[in-house]
């Protein structure tokens, strides 16, 4: 390949995940998110430390700007100038969006970073050394970097509350990058046990835990490329494709009346996320 | 903790965990830590456990009253995350935040011992046997009107039990009080309809307008009203249901609304009556005694008292009109006035005007055991008993569940007159502000080491009794179980009655068998058979239970409702107390992921706020991250200030719950607490405390922090991007959506 053909065709090489022969067989993790569903309350977020041992880091270290949380929501407010936020705020659950062309991927120096055949964003934390490129290069500002030897901080996990750990997950040391995984503990269980059974995962086998405490179930996660799988009806009926930087529906003269849409689409991170627009009434 | 085989094998069957469809978690881990137990591999494991596999038992969440069922997840011993139970009809496997944190109650490094004994101004810990010995002395040649038993909300066993002891002392005076219930709606309610707590059918209702109802954050049974919502979101008959939320300050609820109208501070009821009278405009018949109520509210003046316009309040009648059934709620911001009562009832008028009643209001399934039910709580209540304290009527206090030093109103000066009995026993998980003024303070079980059955207030379908079982051992082997407390308190009177029972497990186990018919165990001749089968639900749902009926009273007589208050000179603006989802009354503070988790509307952690609108503070001079000095009648507070468009220009609002000066190292220090400046007004029908009627005025005190909080340097704005976009309804099309 020449310096030329791949600079003209950059994008198309890029976004070949995995670089082999078959991608996503058979599995391709993803995620759809109805934000006319979720209400901002923040239970995802306080299931993700549940689950994956993210750790508090206290009042200064969260005014430093180093809080854990590999879910958060985010709220925004209408930019109309109106006196009264009168229809409401905007709640936007943001996580790693597990980009098929992740730009965190390409820069990372030690290849800490990296693409699972299943389309999940992985990161080797034996293998990371802290440079955080990855996170400068986040257009979502998704990682998190252990500043702190967080299982000796004061406070973080006394006597007692360390027996609260999910053994399933590492508790990461200080110097290394984390994120969230799409709960790949519970995805590897699944797996496992499917193919032990000699069969592939079923739909709704597993779930994430931000996914599984939502009070209003505007998580969707399972298997975008198993046609009967809820992700992949929702992505269809969306007509949000995995491999577009625009979507077709998009192009249309007038735009869309489906709500699904993807974060940054535009700057061609193909993230496995998507998400439904907010619905507010208009008659009122 | 389990030193032999033996032991172990004993104890399985004292609990009665030898059935097939329930397993016991292992062994504790923390002597295996200091070295006290060794760790012995599993050559010969127990049926049920396999060292790396989870397994996972039913129980009830604690963290509120709510009672929805859990899922633990046990791993070699440990709980390690709870889930919602999928088969309870409360959170159909769901949890909040708040449950979530439930584990961090239980493993919380700030949990009390051992029982601890005042000596001056130190706790010595004691046996239980000292302590008990020490209750009966005090208790001895003590009547039953020198005696009072305070309690938060509680139901099921437990209160069987309470009132048995009580009983047995001769002792009338259970005081239940809850800080931040719905109690003046509860009264309301029950005029309008005959019941307390009705159940309501968001997901039923084409448009709901709430007043101040947060039923996505904290307001009565959150989670299930959540499902609802995401239901009502997808629609009846294909129609999206439509949210108007009408409050003085934006709830979560509230910020999820279609349509969000901030409203002059305690004029709901007159919006209420003005909503009525524009439907009557538009044509909706009304029955004489309404009509004329609501004469003279024409949407010009309603308009002028309350901030809303014209034309919303027509817009607002001419949905109702068009879109039914619909669904009106009064909550909080309602209730909290002097004249709570009127709002809420003018409130309430609405569904009836509507032909709500029997639709989206319906009779709430009723446990036939009038024992067990639910004795919820108020502020009337408290008052009563500080009046008491005060006068030197009761000689011996017994607290559980409840941190009135903390939750009541400074004014009130509860902890000098809690000083006045001489005796006080404090039933505490941790040592918060309440039982450091304790003599005699006796460690608490975590709920997920206790069994116990509660009840929950708000029925989602049938009638329920929810269970709860031990997750895992006791992490700390001087803790105690209430109902084993109470169990041993009432044989010091009638030991005949109650030795049979070993522990609160017998007595549990022994009241349910002995009722298992009425419990769904009729074709069930085994009881072990029945009892693991309970315990492996964790729910019993009681079959056919009845449902009290709705009177459906819409009566109008004697409501009145004041006109809006005029603006104090001295202070100002109007102070509301606002209730985090997480916080609530500030008892499940000490979890840090709760303190870490941001407030969802203004983003901040680890401190308290004083919310004000930005036009007003531009009026100020103030920006965000000025310390404010928050000064009222009764107290200030100084707190930083933070810029927030969804309040009232009159009023400010500084959450609840922080502000501890005890509790535990993540609560201790971080916040103020603005339960201690309130006005000590009431509702002057129920007697509630009205938690809206503070009035204050604000100054800057010159020092400056900066806010920490979740959100950027752009605050709430997109910069232009697509990142959190909305769509109009008549604009998208949502029929062909999975």
């Amino acid at each position: 390949m020449s310096i030329s053909t791949l600079l003209e065709n950059y994008s198309e090489y890029r976004h070949i995940h995995p670089v082999d022969d078959v991608p996503h067989n058979p599995y391709k993790w993803a995620m759809a998110i109805d934000l006319d569903a979720c209400s901002g309350c923040n239970a995802c977020s306080v299931a993700c430390y549940a689950e994956n041992n993210l750790p508090v880091v206290g009042r200064e270290k969260f005014a430093h700007g180093q809080v854990m949380h590999w879910m958060r929501i985010e709220r925004y407010w209408d930019e109309d100038g109106r006196e009264f936020p009168d229809q409401g705020a905007r709640f936007l659950p943001m996580m790693c969006q597990q980009c098929e062309a992740a730009p965190c991927e390409t820069v990372c120096p030690v290849g800490a970073t990296n693409h699972t055949p299943d389309g999940i964003n992985s990161q080797i934390y034996n293998r990371c050394i802290g440079s955080r490129y990855c996170s400068a290069n986040c257009p979502y500002k998704v990682r998190y970097f252990n500043w702190w030897d967080y299982p000796t901080t004061d406070n973080v996990w006394p006597a007692e509350m360390n027996l609260q750990l999910n053994p399933d997950v590492t508790v990461r040391s200080k110097g290394v990058m984390e994120k969230c995984t799409f709960c790949i503990q519970r995805v590897t269980v699944a797996k496992n046990d499917a193919k032990t059974q000699g069969r592939l995962v079923r739909d709704g086998e597993v779930q994430t835990a931000c996914q599984q405490a939502c009070p209003t179930s505007a998580i969707t996660f399972g298997n975008l490329v198993d046609p009967n799988s809820k992700v992949h009806k929702k992505w269809q009926a969306q007509q949000v494709e995995l491999d577009k930087d625009e979507q077709t529906k998009d192009m249309a003269e007038g735009g869309s009346e489906l709500r699904g849409y993807r974060i940054y689409e535009q700057l061609r991170p193909f993230p496995s996320v998507m998400y439904m627009e907010r619905v507010r009434e208009s008659a009122i | 903790m389990m030193n032999s085989d033996f032991d172990r094998r004993d104890f399985l069957k004292v609990l009665g965990w030898g059935g097939a469809s329930v397993a016991l978690a292992g062994c504790g881990n923390g002597t295996v830590e200091n070295g006290v137990e060794t760790v012995v591999p599993y050559v010969e494991a127990s049926d049920y456990m396999i060292p790396s596999i989870s397994v996972y038992f039913n129980s009830t969440c604690a963290q509120c009253d709510a009672g929805c069922s859990i899922t633990g997840r046990i791993r070699e011993g440990r709980v390690l995350k709870l889930e919602g139970n999928p088969e309870s009809p409360i959170n159909r496997g769901k949890t909040c935040g708040l449950g979530q944190a439930g584990v961090q109650n239980h493993y919380n490094p700030d949990r009390v011992r051992s029982p601890l004994l005042r000596t001056g101004n130190s706790g010595e810990a004691i046996t239980w046997e000292k302590a008990y010995a020490l209750i009966g002395e005090k208790l001895h040649g003590v009547s039953g009107d020198e005696v009072a038993f305070l309690t938060g909300g509680m139901s099921g066993h437990l209160k069987v039990l309470l009132g048995n002891y009580l009983d047995s002392i001769g002792c009338k005076n259970h005081v239940v009080y809850e800080a931040i219930a719905p109690a003046v709606v509860r009264a309301a309610n029950k005029k309008s309809y005959g019941v307390e707590m009705p159940r309501i059918n968001i997901n039923r209702a084409k448009v709901v307008l709430s007043f101040g109802a947060d039923f996505l954050g904290a307001w009565v049974s959150p989670v299930h009203f959540s499902q609802q919502y995401a239901q009502f979101r997808k629609g009846v008959d294909g129609q999206r249901g439509v949210l108007v939320q009408i409050e003085s300050k934006m709830t979560i609820t509230g910020a999820n609304a279609d349509r969000w109208l901030v409203v002059r501070p305690g004029t709901e009821g007159i919006l209420a009556f003005g909503i009525i009278n524009a439907l009557g405009a538009q044509g909706l018949k009304l029955s004489a005694d309404i009509a004329a109520a609501v004469k003279g509210y024409d949407k010009e003046r309603v308009s002028k008292d309350t901030g809303v316009s014209a034309e919303q309040i027509d817009k607002i009648a001419a949905l109702l009109k068009a879109r039914t059934p619909s669904l009106v709620l009064a909550g909080g911001a309602a209730e909290g006035y002097a004249h709570g009562s009127q709002n809420a009832a003018a409130i309430n008028l609405l569904n009836h005007v509507l032909g709500n009643v029997g639709k989206t209001i319906e009779a709430a399934a009723v446990v036939p055991f009038p024992q067990m039910e639910p004795a919820t709580g108020n502020t009337a209540a408290l008052k009563k008993l500080n009046d008491d304290l005060a006068a030197g009527k009761y000689k011996v206090l017994f607290s559980y569940a409840a941190n009135p030093v903390f939750t009541a109103p400074g004014a009130m000066k509860f902890k000098d007159n809690m000083a006045k009995a001489s005796f006080k026993v404090v039933f505490a998980q941790y040592l918060d502000e309440t039982a450091l003024q304790a003599d005699l303070v006796l460690p608490l079980n975590s709920p997920l080491e206790d069994w116990g059955t509660q009840v929950p207030e708000y029925m989602a379908e049938g009638a329920q009794i929810n269970i709860l079982q031990p997750l895992m051992e006791k992490l700390h082997p001087e803790t105690s179980g209430m109902g084993d407390i109470l169990l041993a308190l009432i044989k010091q009177g009638r030991a005949a009655d109650y030795n049979k029972f070993d522990d609160y497990y017998a007595y549990l186990r022994t009241a349910l068998l002995q009722n298992k018919a009425a419990l769904g165990g009729a074709g069930n001749a085994d009881d072990d058979v029945f009892w693991n089968e309970t315990l492996s639900k964790g729910i019993i749902k009681l079959p056919g239970a009845s449902h009290a009926a709705l009177s459906g009273k819409s009566a109008v007589a004697g409501l009145s409702l004041p006109a809006p208050a005029a603006i104090d000179a001295q202070y100002p603006l109007q102070l509301i107390p606002s209730v985090n989802a997480s916080l609530r009354d500030g008892r499940n503070t000490n979890q840090p992921w709760l303190q870490e988790s941001p407030d969802p509307m203004t983003t901040i952690v680890w401190d308290s706020w004083m919310e004000i609108h930005p036009s007003k503070a531009a009026e100020l001079g103030i920006t965000e991250g000025d310390i404010v000095e928050v000064a009222g009648k009764n107290g200030s507070v100084k707190v930083q200030a933070y810029l927030f468009p969804g309040i009232h220009p009159d009023a400010i609002s500084i959450p609840l719950g922080r502000g501890h000066e005890a509790l535990g190292r993540y609560a201790k220090g971080y916040g103020v607490n603005p339960f201690q400046i309130l006005d000590v007004v009431f509702d002057k029908e129920t007697g509630e405390l009205a938690l809206h009627e503070t009035r204050v005025k604000i100054s800057k005190t010159g020092e400056r922090v900066i806010v920490v909080k979740d959100e950027g340097p752009a605050g709430g704005r997109q910069m232009g991007q697509k990142i959190a976009p909305k769509l109009p309804s008549d604009k998208v099309n949502l029929s062909g959506e999975i």
